[in-house]
């Protein structure tokens, strides 16, 4: 259970990122990608060439890798020609684990993805021959490269703001993974913890000190608890089409207590009307989990028998804050409700939208917008439009509209817009092409934060934290809603659906 | 050299990353391993710089110090810097630790007869039991964390060789016991256990006492080379864990070797010990140790999995990637005896829920699709290895994890997989509220392939349609209520799309006939019933030389021909001669010919008009197989891309003679000794069936007459054929080589050459008998031939070893048919003819038991060592 090498590629055509950068080429910089080797671990692969026999394959230098990677992900802006190496249709992946092909030969597995801009990829070792080729499941490194990768990535972009401190963490990379992973057999996906341990170096440590807490609290006992729901749904407003709607929640906690392992006792509860927790998956830390919690299950239909709360949660904390748990939940309506209707007549889309919120939630948003945005169109040249409420910004070349509005739906609860909407022609460099959104297919995304709210109900009682340390914890709690891929399509033209829209 | 600079090294070490190969083939590349151990003790350069060199020394120990002896001088290097530095907090010495290990383990000096290994061993162990090394050796604040380091350099050599640490288990366990730093022990333990109890079972040997033995780590060493030697100095391929992954391995590591109660109890004791601090690990290091302990208990008897139950209890609730696939291997390693029928469907269901979970990144969920598609059943019904649907995972359970168009390529044909599989089980009676998982299929597909017509669509999007087809395909084989939508869906999208035409080539390529077949045909009409004159005849073309065969003739044929008046330029012409080619393959000739003298006539190209008249002579004047021959997929050229030096080539091969590797062996039989001349008997046998074969010999040094060829008409393997005559007709008594050739035709058409092995003919294959003299005058007729070889020819005596068959039995053996006088078992004379117009007499008389003397003469000089030769050879040849 090890890895083979690391790699971190920017990719960002065009603007490579300066600063603290171990090396760079001129092909790439060319091509507008960096790349960062982390790590190569040579007893690694020492070990790969016994394990592998015949079947071994080397990992290659840099350039050769970093050609075969960006082709294999497509990355490549050469795509206009079918090649069969990477557009034959046997050539079919379902996971994020690639064989490249370097100089003939076939280097596999390569575990590789791309987010923000930045290609993760690591090879993990496989502990026996590579012909035939073992199952993925039967390769224990391949959990461990994407914890790896995750953990990087998360280090990169957790907290980070700007490009500078991006940097600083890029030029910090190296001494971490000498910590967290000196010999390809990573020791801890954490690379914040890594980092605090050099500086608490000095600190001489006590026995029984978790490897995942690399110090103790000085100071003030304070427990802080927020939950996040987020919000998503796809709503259609058509016969045989079901609307879906669903609830994720983070609970993420920070607390500051003395003592090495002080043990703490969270308990989510719901209002007598609340929607019960579902799916539910918990951080490490947590000591023991209920049964109730670990069956309850979004694939289950509901019933009134579901256990609704309250959700314990024991633990003993890392000195950092985490992420306690994330649910789901099926609520009985989405909040907000809304038709979109549009339809070309001769030069000009004509548009109709409905929303309406929904009485139980609070009418107290941090802000709330829906963008309409017109894909594969030209520039909106003209515009013409009535709305019952808030404001409608035009952009113009986006060829976006947004409807600003505001902290607080009417009193009716149901606001609408109507309109007509012209365009210039289309420019391929400007328009990027959608492939989802062609001819009358169309969607509006609602945009919304409200704040000390969940529309699960779920809330943290103070009075039932428990925590067994020293002092009397200050205790906090947060609550917020926000929307995340809230949809409302164009009823009168046809719109992808899921299998769950069918089950009506 | 003096020390470089910060900023040298800096551009050095660029340089070097940026391409090692090249560095290292370059002027600075000999030095640079050299350079960078004596400037680790130079005193100008900051220690963020020696780290960095550390760094590199730790990423390319294999360029820096390429063989084994260069590593222990380097190993050598690094440890007496460590030695040298001042007793006050450095940064070096865990690097310095680091960068030692790594030079011995991956430069291979790592062994007992090694002075840095010797050195370095006994260091680590000190460091890891936290003993006091003397002279202020490590300042008190990084004892600490030079224990954690000196665990996992530790655990690094024994990753290399196995068995390594089998004599510290007891020193281990007792530090883990008190105070050592938990997670680098723990591992450092498992591991070791894990590896001894593997090496010790494939020797038979128990524990013994070394999970309670602790030897002083400053005594004589508890370093167990033998172990190592054990275990063949090799890693042992580890499978970690996974029954189906190691089959063919052939040793089930660990064979059910029983420890006794003592062993045992102390083996349970350390497992638990681990367990029970392992909530003190990070995930990824507590995944790391089930891997490792599931491996070392399995298979061991009197140690019930169910130790592992209170861990499994509390991480089914986290959905750390490393911590539930470490469940599945652990899974995977006890099956029923860790996880009941109850724990099994429960595990389903979490792995089920994390493939879909909001919270978690789409690698993940693909990751855990995957390990539901292989989930370790208790009792798998199908086939290992294969991807398939679990049988507690119902339709129900998969509902979340259907495919929609909205997703991203990879994660969509991952759970069109699924649906496939769903589809596959699906039955009729099955209909209930749920909407039908084919009705859905189909759906999508439709889906993908509007998305996949639409104009200036990026090229991905037609991949992504393709592969769904592609995989629908091949998991609904048989299922015409799929296919026949499927094909005619893909033929529409031809319509809406024609330059798809190369994946359409593509997917017919690569899908088995009960696709293919309709859809050639389905999209020939999609191709025919066009007018031929559009913008997109060159995919039009491109897609006919795939699917235009024998059927449906005249339609394309009139397609064609409207056509050709619209290829104006190279490239269409090319096209249109690769479907008349196609054509031509196919054994359609009627229409053809006219089409083809048309073209000849009419294209503008010159080029495309050769091809044209070649491929109308072609027509007429080659028989329809070897036309199929000569127009087939070049077997001389497979990997060229050019279609023209292609196709030339495969005209090469079937028009012309080609060198071949001989299909056909000759074996000599004996040879008959009647008639006028010798005659040879072959006895042909082929390894394949060839037809028209014709075999040719050529004497070598002109000592016989031209050979005639011989001819066979067919010859087939396992079928006896009949021995082939070859008469020579020497120039004088000589034995010869003879080299022979073989010309044939192949099954395919293509005509072969091949060179046969040389045939031998000996020196015995030339006797002919003289004419029988009449009963009773033979003795005169010998002596008149005896006396009539001299004075011009030659006498001699030559001693005849006789084996223990005697005079009787060596001449009935090999001289029967010459013998002019006998006297058994005594006496003979024999006369032998040798053609042209040779004698060779030999009188064999007076035998002794071992030998027997006899006296030669011969009308020929040059016969006189031949005959020689013979007989000294003869006792030998029996």
């Amino acid at each position: 259970m090890a890895q083979r090498a690391v790699w971190l590629i920017s990719h960002e055509p065009g603007t490579p990122l300066c600063g603290t950068v171990r090396f760079s080429r001129d092909w790439q910089e060319d091509s507008g990608y960096l790349s960062f080797t982390i790590r190569r671990y040579p007893t690694v692969e020492k070990r790969a060439r016994v394990f592998n026999g015949a079947s071994y394959v080397p990992v290659p230098e840099d350039g050769p890798f970093l050609k075969a990677l960006l082709f294999e992900l497509r990355l490549l802006d050469d795509d206009k020609d079918f090649v069969e190496s990477r557009d034959s249709c046997s050539r079919i992946n379902k996971t994020s684990i690639y064989g490249l092909l370097i100089g003939g030969e076939e280097l596999w597995p390569v575990v590789a993805f791309l987010k923000n801009d930045m290609i993760y990829a690591c090879v993990p070792l496989v502990e026996q021959t590579l012909s035939p080729r073992p199952p993925l499941i039967s390769v224990s490194g391949v959990s461990q490269g994407f914890e790896f990768l995750f953990g990087i990535q998360d280090f990169l972009y957790s907290g980070q703001k700007n490009d500078s401190e991006l940097n600083t963490k890029l030029s910090q990379l190296p001494d971490l993974l000498l910590q967290a992973c000196p010999f390809g057999t990573l020791l801890d996906a954490n690379l914040q913890n890594s980092l605090d341990n050099t500086n608490f170096a000095s600190v001489t440590q006590p026995q029984k000190q978790p490897a995942w807490k690399t110090g103790t609290y000085k100071g003030k006992p304070q427990v802080s608890i927020s939950i996040t729901e987020k919000v998503k749904s796809m709503q259609y407003d058509k016969q045989g089409i079901a609307d879906t709607w669903q609830v994720v929640g983070t609970v993420t906690c920070k607390c500051d207590l003395e003592g090495i392992m002080p043990n703490v006792t969270i308990s989510l509860s719901l209002p007598t009307n609340g929607s019960p927790l579902q799916d539910i998956l918990v951080h490490p830390c947590v000591t023991s989990l209920d049964s109730a919690i670990l069956t309850s299950s979004s694939i289950d239909a509901m019933d009134d028998s579901a256990f609704s709360g309250p959700y314990k949660f024991p633990f003993t904390p890392p000195l950092e804050s985490f992420n306690l748990c994330f649910y789901t939940s099926q609520v009985p309506v989405p909040p907000i409700l809304g038709f979109y209707q549009m339809k070309e007549e001769e030069v000009q889309l004509r548009i109709t939208i409905n929303l309406k919120l929904h009485e139980s939630v609070k009418n107290n948003f941090e802000f709330c917008e829906a963008h309409i945005p017109f894909y594969n169109r030209g520039p909106i040249t003209h515009l013409e439009y009535k709305t019952s409420f808030g404001q409608l910004e035009v952009f113009r070349e986006k060829s976006l509209l947004i409807w600003i509005i505001g902290q607080k739906f009417p009193k009716s609860m149901e606001i609408s817009l109507s309109g007509t909407v012209t365009f210039g022609a289309k420019s391929h460099e400007k328009q990027p092409f959608d492939p989802i959104c062609t001819g009358e297919t169309a969607y509006l995304k609602l945009h919304f934060r409200i704040l000390d709210y969940t529309l699960t109900g779920c809330y943290a009682d103070q009075h039932s934290v428990q925590v067994f340390a020293s002092g009397k914890p200050k205790i906090s709690a947060h609550r917020k809603l926000i929307s995340s891929d809230y949809y409302i399509w164009n009823s009168k033209a046809p719109a992808p659906v899921t299998y769950g829209s069918l089950l009506l | 050299m003096g020390p470089l600079s910060r900023d040298a090294w800096a551009q050095r070490l660029g340089a070097f990353r940026a391409s090692p190969s090249a560095f290292m083939a370059g002027p600075e590349g000999e030095d640079l391993g050299r350079d960078l151990l004596s400037d680790l003790r130079s005193e100008k350069l900051s220690e963020q710089t020696k780290v960095s060199l550390l760094a590199l020394s730790m990423e390319y120990p294999a360029q820096l110090w390429p063989d084994a002896s260069a590593a222990e001088v380097a190993a050598t290097s690094l440890l007496d810097t460590l030695v040298l530095l001042p007793p006050r907090p450095s940064a070096l010495r865990r690097p310095l630790l680091l960068a030692a290990t790594t030079a011995l383990a991956a430069g291979g000096a790592l062994g007992p007869t090694s002075g840095a290994s010797c050195r370095l061993l006994p260091l680590l162990l000190g460091l890891a039991a936290g003993s006091d090394l003397g002279r202020g050796f490590v300042p008190a604040s990084e004892q600490r964390p030079l224990q954690a380091t000196a665990c996992e350099c530790l655990r690094e050599l024994e990753s290399c060789k196995p068995g390594l640490l089998g004599g510290s288990l007891g020193l281990l366990r007792g530090l883990l016991g008190q105070e050592g730093p938990v997670q680098p022990l723990s591992l450092l333990l498992a591991l070791a256990l894990r590896n001894t109890l593997v090496l010790q079972s494939r020797v038979g040997a128990g524990l013994g006492g070394l999970l309670t033995d602790k030897v002083s780590p400053t005594g004589g060493g508890p370093w167990d080379w033998t172990l190592v030697e054990e275990g063949d100095g090799r890693l042992q391929p580890q499978a970690p864990s996974w029954p189906a992954a190691e089959e063919g391995e052939g040793e089930r590591s660990l064979t059910a070797r029983e420890h006794s109660p003592e062993e045992a109890r102390e083996l349970r004791a350390a497992v638990i010990q681990l367990l029970d601090t392992s909530y003190l690990l990070t995930p990824v290091a507590q995944a790391q140790l089930l891997w490792l302990l599931g491996w070392a208990l399995r298979g061991l008897q009197g140690q019930p999995p169910a130790l592992f139950k209170p861990q499994l209890v509390r991480l089914l609730g986290t959905a750390q990637l490393t911590l539930l696939h470490a469940m599945l291997a652990l899974k995977a390693a006890f099956g029923e005896a860790l996880f009941t029928a109850q724990d099994e469907a429960l595990l389903l269901r979490r792995l089920t829920l994390a493939a879909q979970h909001p919270a978690l990144p789409p690698p993940t969920h693909l990751f855990y699709l995957h390990c539901v598609l292989s989930f370790p059943e208790n009792w798998p019904l199908g086939p290992e290895g294969e991807e398939a649907a679990p049988l507690l995972l119902g339709p129900q359970l998969c509902r979340g994890l259907l495919p929609s168009l909205l997703h991203d390529p990879m994660a969509l044909l991952a759970r069109l997989h699924l649906l496939c599989l769903l589809c596959a089980e699906e039955e009729e009676e099955e209909k209930g509220q749920l909407p039908s998982p084919r009705h859905y299929l189909e759906e999508l597909l439709a889906g993908l392939r509007q998305r996949a017509a639409l104009d200036g669509g990026p090229r991905a999007l037609a991949t992504l349609c393709f592969q769904a087809s592609y995989l629908v395909a091949c998991c609904l084989a048989g299922q015409p209520t799929v296919l026949t939508p499927l094909i005619h869906g893909l033929a529409q999208l031809y319509q809406a799309r024609p330059m798809l035409a190369p994946h359409f080539v593509d997917l017919l390529d690569q899908v088995d006939s009960e696709l293919r077949e309709p859809l050639k045909v389905v999209l020939r009409q999609v191709v025919v019933s066009r007018p031929g004159r559009d913008e997109a005849l060159c995919w039009h073309l491109q897609m006919l030389a795939k699917v235009a065969d024998g059927d449906a003739q005249s339609a394309t044929l009139n397609f064609l021909q409207a056509a050709a008046a619209h290829c104006t330029n190279w490239d269409l012409q090319q096209g249109l001669l690769r479907v008349c080619r196609a054509l031509l393959r196919a054994g359609v000739r009627g229409g053809l010919v006219d089409l083809l003298q048309v073209l000849a006539r009419q294209l503008e190209d010159p080029d495309g008009r050769d091809h044209a008249r070649l491929y109308y002579i072609l027509l007429a004047h080659l028989a329809a197989p070897k036309l199929g021959v000569a127009l087939g997929p070049s077997l001389a050229a497979p990997a060229l891309a050019s279609s023209l030096v292609a196709e030339n080539q495969g005209f090469v091969a079937a028009l012309m003679v080609q060198e071949a590797p001989a299909l056909v062996r000759l074996s000599l039989g004996s040879h008959r000794v009647k008639g006028p001349l010798p005659v040879l008997k072959l006895q042909p046998e082929a390894l394949e069936p060839i037809y028209s074969l014709e075999l040719r010999f050529r004497v070598e040094g002109q000592l016989y007459a031209p050979l005639e060829a011989v001819h066979v008409p067919c010859l087939c393997p396992g079928r006896p054929a009949r021995p082939l005559l070859l008469p020579l007709q020497p120039r004088c008594p000589a034995p010869a080589r003879l080299d022979v050739h073989a010309l044939y035709t192949t099954s395919t058409g293509l005509t072969c050459h091949a060179h046969l092995p040389p045939l031998f003919v000996n020196f015995a294959d030339l006797f002919l008998p003289f004419p029988q003299p009449p009963e009773g005058a033979g003795l005169g007729f010998f002596e008149e031939l005896w006396d009539s070889c001299l004075p011009e020819g030659a006498e001699s005596r030559v001693w005849c070893p006789l084996g223990p068959q005697g005079l009787e039995g060596l001449v009935s053996r090999h001289l029967e048919p010459f013998v002019v006088v006998a006297q058994p078992p005594t006496s003979y004379c024999v006369a032998i003819h040798l053609p042209p117009d040779s004698k060779l007499l030999l009188r064999l008389e007076a035998a002794l038991a071992d030998g027997v003397p006899v006296a030669l003469r011969t009308d020929d000089w040059a016969v006189l060592p031949l005959a020689g030769d013979y007989l000294r050879g003869l006792a030998a040849a029996v």
